[in-house]
């Protein structure tokens, strides 16, 4: 890797990915090439079908790639085993998903501290960061609630707080938004930016909301697997 | 540690099911654990009826007597002999026996009879000899040319307590042995083929009769407990410093009855078997359906990191847990069955003999066996049921199983 790829995330090269639904196959992905800075902010967004959740999916070695390259941070993710990707993502991103995905048995506070966990971070490391956290995105006295006592918002955050407690290298959310109301979604969106003003991180995020593009950065639109435009935002 | 706390949590999620996990493995360890007292306290009652009632728990013989009795064949200066088992550990009661065959007859009645000289009170310590009496009395403490008949011999001679008996045999000397004695008794040892020749002489008589002064064929020897008796009658061996006597447990000199126990016990592996398999069925059941149901939070395990490993040990660890409280349940409650069933025993529909003794009534035994087996057991089965769900859940593809609702 040259010097010039030190400060880009995700570079991918001729994406392609390919799947069978129900025996008849399906082109995700066509040939994408797209480059992610470090400390960016961007939508990718596009219609149901265009390929934005595959594309989080392959970028983050969740899914496979029929041709093409990613390299995440510096490595290129076809040369990884099922453990290494395991760890990488352990290490390198934090996930948010549509339907937040909390882990229903833990609290919110165990839900924040898991991934430390499984990076045997000390004890009290790992609360003062859950502390922290909580308390900056607004979840004050709910550490002890499980996920079934939140409402759709709160859980958000803590998706939010348990993807970037880690301080992964790429913050990567699917639909972050879809299943919260405008308010709460314009809010969610507005602390993620914060956050990503604030500590640097890298966030790309999917959306079809019209509002929630207008925050992005940069905005790459994707249509029928293939990047319709890329552009950048004010 | 995270690990083991999603896995406790899991497991009491689905409260139903839980619970009837947990009972299925509960009731297989309580069955499989009172199954396992069941038979090795009948066993032991049979094994322990047998040998203190007929034969004792060690038995010894002048070398090859086993394999080839003869009258010539005997053990010597007996009493300095049993005096000598006394002192070995465990030991409790020590009697001597000799044996042989003749003629006997009653009035105008005549049969082939097992002549067994024995000592009335050693016997009766050893044996309980005087319990087997069921008419008249049993023989008197010192020789008094008294015989005790068989029952079927009794019959068959149409012998009754107070007749005179008639006995010839072959003296060890080459002389013909023959001498008159009263029946004082009947004799029901519980061996209806042997009462049908037996005819019991106290051993002085028979020692007379045969010309086997201060000699016996056999000493029976009974200890405190079944266990460990090859350690006792290497001790008494040891002990006696006779090599030409052989010392024998009764799984030698009763080999046959020996065989035949094994055998049965053995039969009851598949009883503990076919309690496995029941469990193994409702635990792999509830492992995949839960799988299935979680394939989803597993896809999200994956994807935020969780190694597959770590996975796997979730879903067994879950199946574990709910297999350890089974077992410390099952535990309780075994106990307190077998407990009951060792103290009051179950009376048997129909009394059945075996190897002489009748049984009517069959107990449990409380012992670690019947404890650590099929817990061993239950864990073994529940590991093995969860292990391809718990490969399924590890291998989850995150991005498809996520898509899953």
């Amino acid at each position: 890797m040259n010097a010039d790829n030190d400060h880009k995330v995700i570079i991918a090269e001729g994406v392609t990915k390919e799947y069978s639904d129900d025996g008849v196959p399906v082109m995700a992905l066509r040939g994408i090439d797209l480059t992610i800075e470090q400390g960016e902010f961007a939508a990718i967004v596009g219609p149901s079908g265009s390929g934005k959740t595959t594309f989080l999916n392959v970028v983050s070695g969740l899914d496979s790639i029929t041709d093409g390259s990613v390299r995440l941070d510096g490595k290129l993710l076809s040369s990884m085993s099922g453990r290494e990707l395991s760890d990488y993502r352990r290490d390198k991103i934090g996930f948010i998903f549509q339907a937040y995905n909390l882990i229903p048995v833990l609290t919110v506070e165990e839900n924040v501290e898991y991934i430390m966990l499984l990076q045997g971070i000390d004890k009290k490391e790992r609360h003062r960061r859950v502390r922290d956290l909580l308390s900056q995105l607004g979840l004050d006295g709910m550490a002890d609630r499980l996920p079934s006592r939140l409402s759709g918002g709160q859980q958000q955050r803590v998706a939010v707080a348990r993807a970037i407690v880690s301080r992964p290298a790429l913050v990567l959310a699917d639909e972050p938004t879809a299943n919260l109301d405008s308010k709460t979604a314009l809010d969610l969106i507005d602390m993620m930016r914060r956050l990503n003003e604030d500590s640097g991180v890298t966030f790309v995020f999917s959306t079809h909301d019209s509002m929630i593009m207008a925050r992005a950065r940069r905005l790459i639109v994707l249509k029928d697997g293939r990047i319709d435009r890329d552009e950048a935002q004010a | 540690m995270v690990t083991f706390k999603i896995a406790l949590r899991n497991s009491f999620r689905q409260k139903r099911r839980t619970t009837l996990t947990v009972l299925t493995m509960l009731g297989g360890f309580a069955l499989a654990s009172i199954s396992i007292a069941w038979s090795d306290g009948s066993y032991a009652y049979v094994i322990d009826m047998f040998t203190r009632n007929q034969m004792g728990h060690i038995q010894l013989h002048r070398a090859g007597y086993l394999d080839r009795p003869s009258l010539y064949k005997t053990v010597d200066d007996y009493k300095t002999l049993g005096a000598a088992i006394e002192t070995v550990e465990r030991v409790q009661h020590w009697a001597p026996r000799l044996y042989s065959s003749g003629l006997a007859s009653v009035g105008e009645k005549s049969s082939g009879v097992r002549i067994i000289g024995v000592d009335p009170e050693r016997e009766t310590a050893t044996t309980r000899f005087d319990k087997k009496v069921t008419a008249g009395r049993s023989l008197s403490l010192s020789a008094s040319h008294e015989a005790l008949l068989g029952t079927g011999l009794a019959k068959t001679l149409k012998a009754k307590v107070g007749d005179e008996v008639v006995i010839v045999s072959q003296g060890a000397d080459g002389s013909i042995a023959n001498d008159l004695y009263r029946i004082v008794g009947l004799i029901s040892s519980g061996d209806a083929i042997g009462d049908r020749t037996a005819l019991y002489l106290h051993l002085t008589d028979a020692q007379e009769l045969l010309v086997l002064e201060n000699r016996v064929h056999e000493i029976a020897v009974v200890v405190d407990g079944l266990d460990d008796l090859d350690e006792v009658a290497a001790a008494i061996q040891t002990t006696i410093q006779q090599p030409e006597t052989e010392v024998a447990t009764w799984q030698e000199f009763a080999r046959s009855f020996y065989v035949a126990m094994r055998a049965d016990q053995q039969g009851s592996w598949i009883s503990l078997f076919v309690i496995l398999l029941v469990v193994a069925v409702g635990v792999l059941n509830t492992v995949l359906m839960t799988v299935l149901e979680r394939r989803r939070e597993y896809g999200v395990l994956r994807a935020v990191g969780t190694g597959p490993g770590q996975v796997f040990r979730m879903v067994v660890m879950e199946i574990m847990i709910m297999a350890v409280v089974s077992i410390v349940v099952g535990s309780a409650v075994a106990y307190v069955v077998n407990y009951q069933l060792s103290i009051e025993g179950v009376a048997l529909p129909t009394s059945f003999t075996y190897g002489g003794v009748t049984f009517d009534r069959l107990y449990t035994i409380i012992n670690a066996r019947s404890f650590y087996i099929p817990a061993v057991c239950i864990i073994l089965t529940a590991v093995a049921a969860s292990l391809l769900p718990a490969q399924m859940a590890a291998r989850v593809a995150p991005a498809r199983a996520m898509r899953t609702h």
